[in-house]
């Protein structure tokens, strides 16, 4: 037999150590990599001497789905192994697997993830018979601490174990069923020279069995092409151990990388001595107490594992379980991180921390000069360079002229799409902020280029890229406003806030599901301001905001009219959100799809409905009142006043009142509004005040102080007192001194009198 | 007394035959003063098929292994969680295999002295002959030091301070004097195979009162709640059905109801529910050993008052006894689980549950 198959765990020394020594054994004609098979015709990209970890990285996108994935490769990696010694021993290295955007792969974002999630059962049943944590101690126990001899074997007995009889899912058979093609041809080609195929041991039974009977193949099977419209593409990145580590990583294969690596280089007993000092020295840097004893102990206890284990070298959980034996003397908050699977959670001990974080190593990986990169990287290079923003340090931009417009624009786009070494200090923070100076500070940072290169993904040139960032996010954010006010905002600050329909759609689809009376008005606040005054981010007028105060004006009205309850206290934020709609309709007529007449209905019926809380009551009339004011067509405010008198609602009513039509209320002056409020204030029982107290306290803070002297003249006037307007606004003890005091003397004065102790009954 | 006359014999007794069938079996190197070897005892706590040795602690092996390796070094095994997660069960186990005995136990109280720590006097003896090993009474420490044993220390943060720290000399110059008597007897030194199990459970006084000196002769393992559903359930099953048995309940329990009261159980527990909604943790402790319990309970319930298994509705009846004891916020706690998260669920036994939410005392 010519084709020889090696079952590898992706990211396993000892695999890498196998593969190595069958390709220097059989110098084979043709090596077949489980890899992306678009990939092959620039293998030799990936071989221009980066410094490791890289990865290729493949991004998609059509009508239905956009999918990011990475192929990640490291030193120890038997896939690289084998690209590398394959090249060298003269074959013909091929990746064999489908390419990175096919369906098989969609929800995949690694495509080195281990393959034995979906094979839980078995290699359960395994850890219990061989008493181990989980899936990564069986694998040292069995693999990486054994003697190489009988690798080969030992490996595919495992691994047939595990996949066992079960059939693959749906995504796995068409990928074998494509590398099985391959496979078939490769060894056409070879007429008998030997091939070696290397994919993930999962795959390697149903491959032997397929390539067994499957028809000859005649020559190398095609591509498949993505569906038309589509557009994608994949390029290398930089990749870091802390990507790769199961800690920390998402979706990773075998942990701790920077351990596996030193047992790659130099064997499993100089990783331990080696990574037992990195951890020591990381945490007497953090000033933990680790004394020599400790240490002493450490070595002990790992040694008495090595042994207990029957490991011929301290493996991973040898090494981490004697140093947290040694080191941790108090109880754990969270079980160990290496007994089961997943990222480390907060909370973790620190000695925890430092040994988990000193296996995972820091490893970061650059590619070589040359290495194509996708558009977006030299748009953005150049880009920088020629708006002078390539250095480090503070740039202060003055955002009423151009360069610095554009520049800021530059700066929010890069922002937006997560590229890091651009922080923006201080700036604008809303479209009525009078800020005009934008300060950002500018720190070259590694990850800059493997996340522009990722970012790729969305768009050729920055603008593009931000630009569907930015939709992305729009369409995430769905019924949340807030969420949608600061993708808006953004969209402003990057020069994005042009209209695509399809955006427009989801606009109005997410803000007619809101929920949030509150939200909306913020949403509607915000975007408001832009709309109206914003001619430094020249966002005045845009049609895109435009659509999205129609749609809040829509929904906040409809929202208001279903709001039912008692007397509860008034909610600031519903009232912010009447008055934004005030503004809209006031300011924004042009754009909302509602005539004032329908408006001025709905808060009608709002104010007369009992069933409404007061605050929205209040507010409806107040926005009747400030709306139909330019008509003539007011309703009469004393009389309704007069309808919300009683103690437990008349502050609650007011506050929705002022807020909308506080400018009414001080023009029809102390005659109307305010002095039917003084009338029913000073009938008001001492209990009943008091009751009533805070609400209007509430109420009447939406009067700035200047209207308030105005509102304590009146009193003065109405007295015929003479005196100091601002003397009575201003209180000799906090407010709530006073409350509590009255509310003493009264019990005092309501004890006395039922004791019978004092003679006239409090009014 | 006749060994079926005790409710619960020590571990060494109810494993006698696993012990002896792992000690033919065991060609490994024993550890200076060990019964076993390692990896025999390891065996004889995680279970072994082919000697048809049962597994006897539900946890991680990796805490098995640093057990022991702790054992053999100069260093005592301080097991700390929370309650019910075990740790005695572990201990008295570790003890059986490493000593063959486990019964050198010091049970930790506000009470404990050094007298039953160390040694105590005869004290007639004592009048009449004055201070000699015939009047002297040791205690398990000095036992554990002189025939080379494992000495179980129970709850040892419920002990005042300085009686823990009667443990600092007998840990580190492994030798205990006894200044009453003269010659060598006046110095007890441990000999190969002594050293110290601990215990301390984090709801009590925790381990952080405990002195510096103390905690660096122990090496520290925290012994956690099951993680795996399926393995509590498992666990909780098979203790109860056992419970049952001896109680006289001829109904084995619903395995639905079962899941049940251990969904409840960890949800309550870790404050989360599977599906990540946050939920109320009690304050009383939701152990596995509290599962079985109620568990036990429910199967009494349904049997002696229905003549059937128990069902959902006697969860609620037990569960404010076992969970709730005594605390109203725990009862509210309780009870607010019982209306928001039991509705969302499917299943005849969560609406059985919901269902009889009325049954929880007060209100």
């Amino acid at each position: 037999m010519t084709v020889t198959y090696v079952g590898v765990r992706h990211h396993s020394p000892a695999c890498a150590r196998l593969v190595r020594r069958t390709i220097a054994e059989l110098r084979p004609a043709h090596v077949l990599v489980e890899g992306p098979a678009d990939f092959n015709d620039r293998l030799d990209e990936l071989l221009l001497g980066h410094t490791l970890p890289v990865a290729i990285f493949s991004h998609h996108r059509d009508g239905e789905r956009r999918h990011a994935s990475w192929t990640p490769f490291c030193a120890y990696s038997p896939e690289w192994v084998a690209l590398t010694e394959g090249r060298a021993a003269g074959a013909e290295v091929r990746f064999i697997d489908l390419p990175a955007w096919h369906p098989a792969f969609a929800g995949r974002s690694n495509r080195y993830t281990d393959a034995e999630e979906r094979y839980a059962e078995a290699t359960g049943r395994l850890c219990r018979e061989f008493a181990v944590d989980n899936t990564d101690a069986l694998w040292d126990h069995l693999v990486e601490i054994q003697d190489d001899d009988g690798m080969a074997d030992r490996l595919a007995a495992y691994f047939d174990l595990v996949r066992g009889e079960s059939a693959a899912g749906e995504d796995d058979t068409a990928r074998e069923a494509y590398m099985a093609r391959w496979i078939k041809a490769a060894e056409a080609d070879a007429a008998g020279r030997p091939v070696v195929v290397v994919t993930g041991g999962f795959h390697r039974p149903a491959l032997r069995a397929l390539a067994g009977r499957a028809a000859p193949e005649k020559g190398w099977p095609e591509v498949p092409r993505p569906p038309d419209g589509a557009t994608g593409g994949s390029y290398l990145v930089p990749y870091s151990f802390k990507r790769l580590d199961a800690f920390t990583g998402y979706q990773s294969g075998m942990p701790s990388p920077e351990y596996y690596q030193r047992v790659w280089e130099d064997g499993p007993q100089a990783a331990a001595d080696a990574l037992t000092e990195a951890v020591v020295r990381s945490l007497r840097e953090r000033r933990q107490p680790v004394s020599t004893a400790d240490l002493i102990a450490a070595r002990t206890l790992t040694e008495g594992l090595t042994r207990l284990r029957g490991h011929r070298a301290p493996a991973r959980t040898d090494l981490l379980d004697g140093l947290v034996a040694a080191l941790v003397t108090d109880d754990l908050e969270q079980r160990l991180p290496w007994t089961g699977r997943g990222p480390l959670r907060s909370g973790a001990h620190p000695a925890v921390v430092a040994m988990v974080r000193a296996l995972s190593g820091d490893r970061v990986g650059r590619l070589a000069p040359g290495t194509p990169a996708p558009p977006l990287v030299h748009d953005v290079t150049a880009e920088l360079e020629r708006l002078g923003l390539d250095g480090a340090g503070h740039v202060t931009l003055d955002l009423t002229g151009e360069p610095d417009l554009t520049r800021g624009r530059t700066l929010h786009r890069l922002r937006v799409l997560d590229v890091p070494g651009f922080r923006r200090e201080s700036g604008p923070a809303g479209g009525a902020d009078p800020v005009l100076e934008e300060v950002w500070s500018l720190t070259p940072d590694g990850d800059r280029l493997p996340a522009l290169i990722e970012a790729g993904a969305y768009g050729a040139t920055l603008r593009e890229a931000a630009a569907a960032a930015l939709d992305g996010r729009i369409a995430a954010a769905g019924p949340d406003m807030r969420a949608l006010a600061a993708v808006l905002f953004d969209a402003a600050l990057c020069g994005s806030a042009d209209l695509s329909d399809r955006i427009a759609l989801a606009l109005r689809r997410g803000i007619a599901h809101a929920p949030d009376i509150g939200a909306l008005g913020h949403v509607l606040g915000t975007v408001l301001g832009l709309w109206r005054h914003d001619r430094v981010l020249g966002t005045a007028g845009s049609p895109l905001f435009g659509a999205v105060i129609d749609g809040c004006v829509r929904r906040v009205l409809w929202q208001v009219e279903g709001v039912r309850g008692g007397p509860a206290p008034a909610d600031l934020e519903r009232l912010r959100a009447l008055a934004a709609v005030r503004d809209a309709v006031l300011h924004a007529a042009e754009v909302i799809d509602l005539d004032r007449a329908a408006v001025l209905a709905t808060a009608a019926r709002v104010s007369a409905d009992t069933d409404a809380p007061p605050d929205l009551r209040g507010a409806a009339f107040g926005l009747c009142w400030s709306l139909a004011g330019a008509t003539g067509a007011a309703a009469d405010p004393e009389r309704a006043v007069r309808g919300a008198a009683s103690p437990g609602v008349l502050g609650d009513w007011l506050a929705g009142l002022f807020a909308l039509a506080r400018d009414e209320v001080i023009t029809a002056g102390n005659g109307s509004v305010l002095a039917v409020l003084d009338e029913l204030v000073g009938r008001l029982t001492e209990t009943d005040f008091l009751v009533a107290l805070p609400a209007l306290r509430q109420a009447f803070a939406f009067f700035p102080p200047r209207e308030r002297e105005t509102i304590a003249r009146g009193l003065l006037e109405r007295r015929g007192l003479r005196g100091s307007a601002r003397s009575l606004l201003r209180t000799a003890a906090p407010p709530e001194l006073l409350a509590a005091a009255a509310e003493l003397d009264l019990r005092a004065t309501t004890l006395l009198t039922t004791e019978g102790l004092l003679k006239d009954p409090p009014p | 007394m006749t060994e079926q006359m005790v409710q619960r014999p020590p571990a060494e007794a109810r494993f006698a035959d696993e012990l002896e069938r792992l000690r033919q079996n065991d060609a490994a190197p024993r550890p200076p003063g060990w019964a076993l070897s390692l990896d025999a005892a390891r065996r004889f706590i995680v279970g072994d098929d082919a000697l048809g040795v049962r597994r006897k602690f539900v946890g991680d092996p990796s805490l098995i292994d640093r057990s022991l390796v702790t054992l053999a070094t100069s260093r005592g095994l301080m097991l700390v969680g929370e309650p019910g997660t075990a740790k005695s069960l572990l201990s008295e186990l570790i003890a059986a295999a490493v000593s063959g005995d486990s019964t050198l136990t010091i049970q930790g109280g506000a009470a404990t002295t050094e007298d039953q720590i160390k040694y105590s006097w005869n004290y007639a003896l004592l009048v009449a002959e004055g201070p000699s090993t015939r009047s002297l009474v040791p205690a398990p420490l000095l036992r554990g030091m002189a025939e080379g044993k494992v000495v179980r220390f129970e709850e040892i943060t419920r002990c005042p301070l300085e009686v823990q720290d009667s443990l600092l000399s007998p840990l580190s110059d492994r030798v205990l004097a006894v200044p009453e008597l003269t010659g060598p007897d006046a110095m007890v030194f441990a000999r190969e195979g002594f050293n110290v199990i601990a215990t301390a459970n984090t709801r009590d006084r925790g381990v952080n009162e405990m002195s510096a000196a103390l905690k660096r002769r122990f090496n520290f393992e925290t012994v956690f709640p099951i993680a795996d559903f399926g393995t509590e359930l498992e666990l909780v099953e098979a203790e109860a059905a056992a419970l049952l048995e001896r109680s006289g309940v001829q109904a084995a329990p619903r395995r639905d109801v079962l899941e049940v009261l251990v969904t409840t159980f960890r949800e309550l527990r870790s404050g989360s529910t599977a599906d990540g909604r946050p939920t109320e943790r009690p304050s009383a402790v939701m152990s596995t050993a509290e599962a079985v319990a109620v568990a036990h309970a429910v199967g009494v319930r349904g049997w002696f008052l229905r003549g059937e298994p128990g069902d959902a509705a006697d969860i609620v009846e037990c569960l404010a006894g076992t969970a709730a004891k005594d605390s109203p916020e725990d009862l509210a706690r309780l009870r607010r689980y019982l209306e928001q998260q039991a509705s969302r669920r499917g299943g005849e036994q969560w609406k059985a549950l919901h269902a009889a939410r009325h049954r929880l005392p007060g209100r």
